[in-house]
């Protein structure tokens, strides 16, 4: 058998396991194992001897967080295949077979205990995305199941007789070594395993290098504040806060993975430098160093994770509110179109008629014998602006159907509301409008979304015009479109002869729903001033001294 | 030769049409406005006329309206680009004598104009066929 195939034999083997794809079965025990093995061995290594229980055991954990994620059919196969990883591990150090199948078992019980606990409030994979999600997994995996796991456990230890300290001197240590480890590897595993490495694929240069910065500094950090010979007393209480920059950093910037990891990065350096010797948890005796040392980490650790969870909460909410916002706005504008649609066909028909009649009229020319060259050509050239006619109307709605971000860029106000008004053009004709213009010379540029202006000044005018076709007779329509340049603010004011509004429509008519219209949804107004609003400008409405309407928007030059 | 006046706003769909007569071997003159139009026909009374509905100022139907008015029986043609059933029932309520819509097939169009022509003549006129 070749390596090539070799290779592609272990691939079937272990599941497809594709960049992003979720590992087959076996590999997935493999990396239980493989994990198991490689925690037990950071959990041996994080052992202030003589102290029996480690500083931070972190298989538990790993055990914890694995079945979080995986279906609760797969629990057992996955706790299975931590075993040989364990007695590999254990019967190393020379315990009692029988102590260290206990010990198998009250590990597992932790990993069952809070992974049962969480699955029973959130069901399938859980993902630290929630404040709700994260109160849970820290009373659930964090501390009942510690705690619960650590009767067990100190009780086996009684039962088989290994050891001599006493039975709540066990189940204390204990306690506190696996809730540091549900608190360092269960965020760690979960965050990444849901979203982080994703998100560092898809991370920019700038983000990576911000990325680098921060762990860069926070290593550098933790090195000297928990890694260096003989700390001076007076300075060591200080230098407990000097990674707490760092660590919100990560909160902020990072989320619950940045969070999580420089998390990691806290324990591990400083459970390194105690159990080195190093630091300022050195003066005590083992237990009261794993102790101090442990509640630092808690203390630490549990706003960091709130504080991340909490912003990418109400950033994730921020995000929604932004896209319900497009949605709506373009939900608003497509219904407006849609209104428009007669005015529309209107103008798509008119190059139409051009091109199919200067064509059909070549056709009887050239039939006839009775066209020059000349002529054929002049017809040609009609054909051609009545077909660039129909694609700009077309490319102009094309840009008002699409939904997109908001983009902003500098803008001719003057040249917007001629779009608009060509836009529009087929409507006010066809409801007999006349328009009037009078734009402003040299305006200022505004900076602006070119299609969310748009749907401002084409909200703007078709009220207008609606409101004339229902309540002014044909003859005296008149929209008027006014630009004009104020007070570092371009102006532009849509005005009307219709009939105008009354003081409680003026009040209630920028609400959402509220509508004069018998075909309408009243969001036209409400989502023209939001979009003002993200603009930075103003969208007010007064009634005409005479009679009509004047609706106004002012944006700041850019 | 029959004389058929065209009357659009659209100063492209005016060429298209007035080219489109000629070519069928009619007579053809073009206003971009009903006004115009109506000050034109007391100098030469267009044997029919292609109305425009939709124009700013006059509209087609109140060219309409003017001709019974003025009691002008000038066979009306009338040509829409946005298609409305109760403006079809008020134009041939107001003396169209068809109403068609945009973009003109030259058949439908050189036969709707033929007809009207030959009705007003009491007889048979035909622009040339192509």
């Amino acid at each position: 058998m070749d390596v090539h195939s070799a290779s592609r034999r272990l691939l079937d083997l272990t599941g497809r396991w594709r960049a992003g794809a979720v590992p087959g079965p076996l590999a997935q025990m493999l990396l239980v194992a493989v994990g198991y093995y490689a925690a037990a061995r950071v959990g041996f290594a994080f052992t202030l001897q003589p102290h029996p229980i480690s500083t931070l055991w972190p298989p538990n954990a790993l055990l914890l967080a694995t079945l979080l994620l995986a279906p609760g059919r797969a629990w057992w196969w996955l706790l299975a295949a931590a075993l040989p990883a364990h007695l590999l591990v254990e019967l190393q150090s020379g315990v009692p077979k029988t102590m260290v199948l206990g010990w198998y078992a009250s590990n597992c019980s932790e990993a069952l205990i809070g992974a049962a606990l969480v699955r029973g409030f959130v069901p399938g994979p859980l993902r630290l995305d929630s404040l709700r999600k994260v109160g849970l997994f820290l009373l659930c995996a964090v501390l009942a199941a510690p705690l619960l796991s650590s009767f067990i456990d100190a009780a086996l230890v009684h039962l088989i007789g290994w050891g001599e300290s006493a039975y709540w001197d066990m189940v204390q240590r204990r306690f506190a070594a696996n809730v540091l480890a549900e608190l360092t590897v269960g965020p760690l595993i979960l965050t990444w395993a849901a979203f982080g490495v994703a998100r560092l694929r898809a991370a920019s240069m700038a983000r990576s290098a911000e990325t680098a910065a921060l762990f860069g500094g926070l290593f550098a950090v933790c090195l000297v504040a928990f890694d260096l010979p003989q700390i001076d007393a007076h300075v060591a209480p200080a230098l407990f806060y000097a990674p707490l920059p760092f660590l919100l950093w990560a909160a902020v910037r990072m989320g619950t993975p940045g969070a999580a990891s420089a998390i990691a990065l806290l324990t591990v350096t400083t459970i390194w430098g105690a159990v080195n010797g190093l630091g300022p948890f050195v003066d005590g005796t083992p237990a009261d160093t794993a102790r101090e040392m442990q509640l630092f980490l808690i203390a630490a650790s549990v706003p960091m994770l709130l504080l991340a969870v909490a912003l990418e909460e109400r950033s994730r909410a921020e995000r929604e509110a932004h896209e319900q916002r497009l949605q709506l706005t373009h939900l608003s504008r497509v219904a407006m179109l849609g209104e428009l649609s007669g005015g529309i066909a209107h103008e798509l028909n008119q190059p139409l008629t051009a091109i199919l009649s200067n064509a059909q009229a070549a056709q009887h020319f050239i039939a006839n014998k009775t066209g020059s060259p000349e002529m054929l050509s002049e017809i040609l050239q009609d054909i051609v602006l009545a077909d660039v006619r129909a694609s700009e109307v077309i490319r102009r709605l094309h840009s008002l159907f699409r939904r997109g971000e908001t983009e902003f860029r500098p803008l001719d106000v003057n040249a917007l509301v001629g779009e608009v008004l060509d836009i529009v053009h087929g409507d006010l004709v066809t409801r007999s409008i006349e328009v009037r213009r009078h734009l402003g010379a040299s305006l200022p540029e505004v900076s602006g979304d070119r299609v969310e202006l748009q749907q401002v000044l084409l909200n703007l005018v078709v009220n207008a015009s609606e409101a004339m076709s229902a309540g002014t007779a044909p003859g005296h329509r008149v929209l008027t479109v006014c630009t004009e340049a104020e007070a570092g603010a371009v102006k532009v004011s849509v005005i009307d002869s219709g009939p105008g509004f009354t003081a409680e429509q003026r009040e209630r008519m920028f609400e959402a729903f509220y509508t004069t219209k018998a075909q309408g949804l009243g969001l036209g107004l409400s989502i023209s001033r939001a979009i003002m609003r993200v603009h930075n400008g103003h969208l007010w409405g007064d009634a005409n001294p005479g009679s009509g309407a004047s609706f106004h928007i002012t944006l700041p030059a850019a | 030769m029959s004389y058929v006046a065209v009357v659009d706003d659209e100063e492209q769909v005016r060429k298209a049409l007035t080219r489109l007569l000629l070519a069928s071997g009619l007579d053809a003159e073009s206003y971009a406005c009903g006004k115009d139009f109506l000050g034109a026909i007391a100098k030469r009374i267009p044997d029919c006329v292609l109305l425009d509905l939709h124009m700013p100022g006059m509209t087609g139907l109140d060219v309409l309206r003017e001709l019974r008015r003025s009691r002008r029986a000038l066979p009306a043609v009338v040509i829409t680009a946005h298609n409305e059933p109760e403006a079809r029932e008020e134009c041939l309520a107001a003396g169209a004598v068809a109403y068609l819509c945009k973009p003109l097939d030259d058949r439908i169009l050189l036969n709707t104009i033929s007809a009207t022509l030959s009705r007003a003549s009491g007889g048979h006129a035909t622009p040339g066929g192509r």
